[in-house]
């Protein structure tokens, strides 16, 4: 039976892009295994979520119970143990975010079963599951075949493939909960929200976001003068943020914030895909890097090789030239 | 800690100290930030208070120019004790991170400005350059500075150097890719470990190589290597020591002229550390057309660019007016075209001085290397 | 308390050319320049700063070659005690949970309170080994982790989310914490403190050292094969703004203005 399980991701309420991705992934995978997509939810209160995701024409499988209000990794992996031993999917699905890496290693581990993370392909071809990574800096993939196993375990990429419509309707069937206690080692605590700044990125027209290449903080003046130019807010990669160059707040990639703005300078990014899955939306990128095979280049609309820290004085010059 | 049993006092020779103020009179730092050397002097007497004088901000102040060194009557380097207090900085491992790259960097890549070692001698691509091996007898063998070698604006010191060697049929070979930083910026931020480690290191490597002398494109590895290198088999000199030779021996030929204002700037590592003052103002004036202006803080009074002591990766806490900046105001106010100087770590600061002040179309800051690249045929 | 600290020796590609050997599964390293991997940096200086707090021993443990020992006594300059690298060559490296089995088979036999280990390497990035490694040492975990407080027999950790979120926990010791890059502002490690830590203890040990039965650990135990690497097709429908840097901020400030996009 090849079907492919997919276990989606929510939080607070709402579903997150990364269940909506893996729908572009697991129906190629489960037609070549000859099985279907079924998709898991774990949480408490998942009807509208369940029915969202039966959008996509598949089978949701919901585990309804007040033990999964919050997301807990001890948890989340007794009940998927369950899961997979009554289920016997071919494959087992879930993002490689926070969530995902928190429990995955530990249940491959557990059911000794042959695990590969942060794929941003799979392929089920001549018998062989095969996951494509992306390693080193971005600049080189890697095939990895998955030896023979009842069941494979995988985690997908956040942002490496696009979400596609939901199409059909599909059904949901509810099981009762594999959790029959609390977990002992394990207690979550507590949210704490990010620190709202008093700018909020996502939502900003344009933004001029600096990287490593700024060096220090010292060199944030003619970037600022250039935001200011063109009523730019400013953001970060995380390098930026880490090294307290700028607020957390200010963060884009997947541990920050996902952006849309209708502008996007990225001075001194590589854009690395922690970055990239974070600012791939803007609708015009501009990227400005010494290094002419900077992965950023790839999401950029325009591109110039240069030193940011000649360009920026000079672009500023001549917007203000030009705007009058 | 180089002989265990020193003390702060004996190490630094505090007691030979006679308060007379004539450092902190000459400091160029004192205008723009509350640093007063000689009172740190005073009080780091007291064993108890060393680690309260340790972390006070001004300490990263000092630009390690030696004006206080070179005023003191008593032949001290009132300077030094505040890089010991930097060294009990270093040696808890608390430094500012910026400071703290810089100098994992030399040990691992060998240069301050984390680029990798295999990028080194990235400059010399399209250049026909002669490589020195172990043994083999050349005259002049180049140290170029790892500023010069990694820094896009400066690296044309290097490339116009290899120019005009070549055409002036010099005996010249540079380092191979092993040139590691001199040090300079390791010792005035107190890494003192590492510093000895660079000695050692860059002893043994140098005196591999059988040259008549060390040429160097930068007054800090200049300075570095005579002062702190005992046991270096060569004699050092800077760049200009050996272009102003070439123009002696009339082996350099003009190729056009350059009708304007310069005033140089003695930097303080080749000025008033080295003692050379005159080559540079030699090769400027042997430029067809030159004007050579002077500032009144000429020679041994040079203002401080601010560039060195560990300054390129320490930001003050004052945000009185950079020296370097005032450097550039009193160049306007003399109406120089050009100002000129010998030293990558002056060019970048000066430079920078000049942008922030907005007088890129009424001047320019250049590296005698760069106009003698635009006026020499080569 | 006892910490263990797992460090990787790790290449730094951001700014290198990378290109694939001709056997394919292996990339030329011989120009980079390798360092300790970064968020393991981070986890370094947090075991330190809790045995500055709380007393007790750091241990740190590498699977590496004998150039990464200069890594290693960096991390005993700061403050760690004592150190064992693994070398080997039949551990099946690509593998993150072969790795994480070999991390376990050396630390199994001791008591211990904590381990930390970077939330994922900049190499190969999978974040799986610290995770792998609590289950194969049968204790709870914890990763992301960018906030701890170590209180009576457990943790309170602050996991970093999506969005700047951060989920608050508690967990019961022992436990493997992976941390995330940002958690503290690793110190520096003086010359002098290296030359120290030269005096502390560095066992060098292989699988036969550590009783591991290598067929564990092989190609052949792990579940996965890595069948090649290449550099992918950089697909860049990118227009690249050409000339001297002024022209080029022209250019630009003409596209942005023009296309009413400032």
């Amino acid at each position: 039976m090849g079907d492919v399980l997919v276990l989606a991701e929510h939080r607070q309420g709402a579903l997150r892009d990364i269940s909506f991705e893996m729908m572009a992934i697991a129906p190629k995978v489960a037609e070549a295994m000859g099985g279907e997509v079924k998709v898991l939810l774990l949480g408490s209160g998942m009807e509208e979520m369940a029915k969202k995701m039966s959008g996509y024409g598949v089978k949701v499988i919901v585990a309804d119970d007040p033990l999964f209000e919050n997301f807990n990794a001890e948890k989340y992996q007794k009940a998927l143990s369950a899961l997979l031993d009554d289920m016997k999917p071919a494959v087992f699905m879930t993002g490689q975010t926070a969530q995902g890496v928190d429990f995955m290693p530990a249940l491959a581990v557990e059911k000794k079963l042959p695990y590969v993370a942060e794929a941003i392909d799979l392929n089920y071809e001549d018998g062989t599951l095969k996951a494509i990574r992306n390693m080193y800096s971005g600049k080189v993939n890697a095939t990895v075949a998955f030896k023979q196993a009842d069941t494979y375990l995988v985690t997908i990429r956040e942002g490496a493939v696009e979400a596609p419509e939901p199409a059909a309707a599909g059904d949901v069937e509810k099981i009762d909960s594999p959790l029959k206690e609390d977990v002992p080692y394990r207690k979550f605590v507590e949210y704490i929200e990010a620190e709202v700044g008093d700018v909020d990125i996502t939502q900003s027209e344009i933004l001029v976001a600096v990287g490593r290449g700024l060096k220090e903080d010292k060199n944030l003046p003619p970037i600022e003068e250039l935001a200011q130019s063109i009523k730019a807010d400013i953001a970060g990669s995380r390098a930026a943020t880490d090294a307290g160059w700028l607020p957390h707040d200010r963060q884009v990639g997947t541990s920050g914030k996902t952006v849309k703005p209708k502008l996007y300078l990225a001075l001194g990014i590589s854009g690395a895909f922690q970055h990239l899955a974070g600012m791939k939306g803007a609708k015009t990128i501009v990227a400005v890097n010494k290094d002419p095979e900077a992965p950023i280049f790839t999401v950029a609309d325009y591109a110039i090789v240069d030193d940011m820290f000649k360009v920026v004085p000079a672009l500023t010059e001549k917007l203000k030239e030009l705007k009058g | 800690m180089t002989t265990e049993s020193q003390t702060f006092t004996e190490k630094y020779d505090l007691l030979g100290c006679i308060q007379c103020g004539r450092c902190t009179g000459g400091c160029p730092v004192t205008v723009r930030a509350d640093l007063n050397v000689r009172q740190f002097v005073n009080d780091a007497y007291d064993e108890e208070k060393l680690d309260e004088l340790a972390r006070l901000a001004e300490i990263w102040d000092c630009t390690a120019c030696h004006t206080c060194a070179v005023r003191c009557p008593k032949g001290l380097k009132p300077l030094e004790v505040l890089i010991g207090l930097r060294s009990m900085i270093v040696e808890s491992g608390k430094v500012e991170p910026t400071v703290r790259d810089a100098l994992q960097s030399v040990l691992l890549e060998g240069n301050p400005w984390e680029k990798p070692r295999a990028a080194r001698q990235d400059w010399m691509e399209g250049l026909d350059v002669r490589i020195a091996e172990p043994g083999e007898h050349v005259e002049n063998l180049f140290f170029v500075c790892c500023t010069n070698c990694y820094d896009p604006r400066v690296q044309v010191t290097a490339k116009n150097m290899v120019k005009i060697l070549n055409k002036a049929g010099v005996d010249y070979a540079f380092l191979p890719e092993d040139e590691s930083c001199c040090g300079s910026e390791v010792f005035t931020i107190g890494e003192e470990g590492l510093f000895e480690m660079t000695v050692e290191d860059n002893t043994e490597f140098l005196n591999e190589f059988n040259a008549d002398r060390i040429v160097t494109l930068s007054p800090h590895c200049f300075t570095t290597y005579r002062t702190h290198f005992p046991d270096l088999k060569h004699p050092v000199i800077h760049y200009t020591q050996l272009v102003d030779e070439l123009i002696q021996e009339g082996k350099l030929a003009w190729k056009g002229e350059l009708p304007k204002k310069i005033v140089y700037h003695d930097p303080c590592y080749l000025g008033k550390q080295g003692g050379i003052f005159d080559e540079p103002r030699r090769i400027l004036k042997s430029i067809p057309g030159v004007e050579l202006l002077e500032f009144d803080r000429k020679r041994e009074r040079s203002l401080c660019c601010e560039g060195g002591g560990g300054k390129m990766w320490v930001e003050s806490e004052s945000r009185q007016e950079r020296l370097a900046e005032t450097r550039i105001k009193n160049a306007k106010e003399l109406e120089a075209d050009i100002v000129a100087a010998a030293c990558p770590f002056c060019i970048l600061t000066l430079e920078d001085a000049m942008k922030g002040l907005g007088y890129e179309e009424e001047m320019r800051v250049a590296e005698i290397m760069e106009l003698l690249g635009e006026f020499v045929e080569a | 308390m006892k910490t263990f600290v797992c460090i990787k020796y790790v290449p730094d590609t951001s700014e290198a050319e990378v290109k694939v050997n001709p056997d394919g599964k292996t990339v030329d390293d011989s120009r980079f320049s390798f360092d300790i991997n970064d968020a393991d940096n981070y986890a370094v200086e947090e075991s330190v700063l809790i045995k500055e707090d709380k007393g007790g021993e750091v241990d740190v443990l590498s699977i590496g070659p004998k150039q990464s020992e200069v890594m290693i006594r960096m991390a005993m300059a700061k403050g760690c005690d004592k150190a064992t690298r693994v070398e080997d060559d039949r551990i099946a490296d690509h593998d993150p949970l072969i790795v994480a089995k070999v991390l376990a088979g050396a630390i199994k036999d001791q008591e211990f309170d904590l381990v930390l280990t970077g939330c994922w390497a900049d190499d190969d990035g999978h974040m799986a080994t610290g995770v792998a490694l609590a289950e194969y040492l049968g204790v709870n975990h914890a990763s992301m982790v960018k906030k701890v407080e170590v209180l009576d027999g457990k943790v309170r950790a602050h996991r970093e989310l999506e969005g700047g979120l951060m989920e608050v926990l508690e967990l019961e010791l022992p436990a493997v914490l992976t941390i995330q890059t940002g958690i503290n502002e690793p110190r520096y490690a003086p010359i002098k403190g290296i030359r120290q830590a030269q005096k502390k203890e560095l066992n060098v040990v292989n699988l036969d050292d550590l009783s591991i039965d290598p067929a564990e650990v092989s190609a052949d135990a792990s579940q996965v094969v890595l069948e090649n690497l290449y550099i992918p097709e950089v697909e860049s429908a990118a227009e690249f703004i050409e000339g001297e840097t002024d022209e080029k901020a022209e250019k630009l400030a003409s596209i942005l203005v023009k296309g009413g996009l400032v």
